[in-house]
């Protein structure tokens, strides 16, 4: 979930600050610069683990500032691929699940990766996972999911604390580009909506979803592992 | 910038923690620090002034909203019920990783069951790839480890230590707070988390 990367900067320490020690004028530049922040690639900067190399200040011609060249460690949010995350579900719609981790929130499900077989019911804006009903005839059309009686489903509820495995995530730079001007006015650009990092997860798996399921499924456990084995 | 080494070494959930707590203790220090001189000032009738030489107003705590923000966030996801990392102290991860030597376990997996501690078979089977074949009755094992790493059982911890809301604290914070509204809380809160924070702190001994 969490690791460390060894980033390579130059920062600017105020005049102000040269009565202090100058490792912590620097980490707290380092900080307002990087945390909360993401990296290209990298992930999400949480906050400077330590300064592991810092040059001599030096003076540039044009103002009062000391120049350090510093080699420091960022703590960084970036789950690997497979890890298991606990996560709070923060929004269902159509096309899948949206988690939030607190501190970050760009965690998706897209419909495919969650348990089948699976329907959004409009109504309660809010995914359901329908279990396989033993006694059912095996060649028996499959139910319109949509008309099964809500006492059956599994609701994947917001607010609720899911188990999911990180499948992928995807890194964004969108450049804003050059101004662009009509008739000497500067147009305004829609804001855009990708965000820069997002995490894809996976639902599909035996143990994965609410929590609560399988707390409450434990002791039926020993029996289902052959029927519901997919992996 | 420059990125030299994007993965240099993966952290767990406890040590990312426990750096965040030493942020925000360290932080309401010096907010406290710089009260306090504040106060001093203002019984001798002085305005505050910038200090000769130049230097920044004492009475001022800058630090960047977005790291007040992201660790704020940061301590409330990782110390929630759902989590195991508040009622984990760092010997008993460091025993638990010890203990889990002989399972072959890859170091990646070993990770996310410190980080995780997993209680039952279900959540080690999400964990570990082919769990039966690579574990078989030896899991029972992997998870009495687990069990024996966490001091208590999670509803009986107390809130390690109260997190302060590090919103509404904009660019006025040094004019409005009340001073006798401050000392309680300060001291409220040491008072409280005083006994398991011996246990949580690293450096201590």
């Amino acid at each position: 979930m969490f690791n460390l990367a060894i980033l390579k900067d130059t920062v600017a320490v105020h005049p102000s600050d040269f009565g202090g020690p100058q490792e912590q004028a620097i980490t707290a530049e380092l900080n307002k610069k990087y945390a909360n922040r993401i990296l290209h690639d990298v992930g999400l900067c949480i906050c400077v683990f330590d300064v592991t190399e810092a040059g001599e200040g030096k003076v540039r011609y044009g103002d009062g500032f000391l120049w350090y060249k510093v080699i420091f460690r960022m703590v960084i949010f970036r789950p690997f691929q497979s890890e298991v995350l606990l996560a709070k579900v923060m929004s269902s719609d159509e096309n899948g699940i949206r988690l939030t981790l607190n501190f970050f929130d760009d965690i998706y499900i897209p419909l495919r990766y969650l348990p089948q077989p699976n329907a959004f019911d409009p109504n309660e804006r809010a995914h359901f996972w329908l279990p396989p009903n033993p006694d059912a005839d095996p060649d028996a059309k499959p139910p319109v999911l949509l008309d099964s009686p809500t006492a059956e489903r599994m609701w994947i509820d917001k607010g609720e604390v899911v188990r999911v495995r990180v499948e992928s995530d995807e890194f964004y730079d969108d450049e804003p580009g050059p101004i662009k001007m009509a008739d000497g006015v500067q147009v305004v650009r829609e804001v855009q909506a990708r965000a820069p990092f997002t995490v894809l997860c996976s639902m599909e798996e035996q143990g994965l979803g609410p929590t609560s399921w399988w707390n409450a499924a434990q002791t039926a456990e020993e029996g289902d592992d052959g029927a519901m084995d997919e992996g | 910038m420059e990125v030299l080494n994007p993965r240099a070494a993966l952290l767990s959930n406890y040590e990312v923690l426990s750096l965040l707590r030493d942020l925000e203790s360290d932080h309401l220090a010096r907010t406290k620090t710089a009260h306090r001189i504040k106060k001093e000032e203002e019984a001798a009738g002085l305005t505050p002034t910038v200090p000769a030489g130049g230097g920044r107003d004492p009475t001022v705590v800058e630090v960047s909203e977005n790291l007040r923000t992201v660790s704020f966030e940061a301590i409330q996801y990782l110390s929630a019920e759902h989590q195991p990392t508040a009622t984990q102290t760092p010997e008993a991860i460091t025993h638990l990783v010890k203990s889990l030597q002989p399972y072959d376990l890859t170091k990646a997996e070993k990770l996310q069951i410190v980080n995780l501690a997993p209680q039952n078979h279900i959540e080690l089977y999400v964990i570990v790839e082919e769990l039966e074949d690579r574990l078989a009755e030896r899991m029972e094992e992997v998870l009495s480890q687990v069990q024996a790493s966490l001091v208590l059982g999670p509803t009986l911890v107390p809130d390690p230590r109260r997190i302060v809301a590090p919103t509404n604290r904009g660019a006025d914070a040094g004019e409005d707070w009340e001073v006798e509204d401050y000392g309680g809380e300060e001291f409220d809160d040491k008072g409280e988390g005083a006994g398991v924070e011996g246990d949580l702190d690293m450096d201590d001994e």
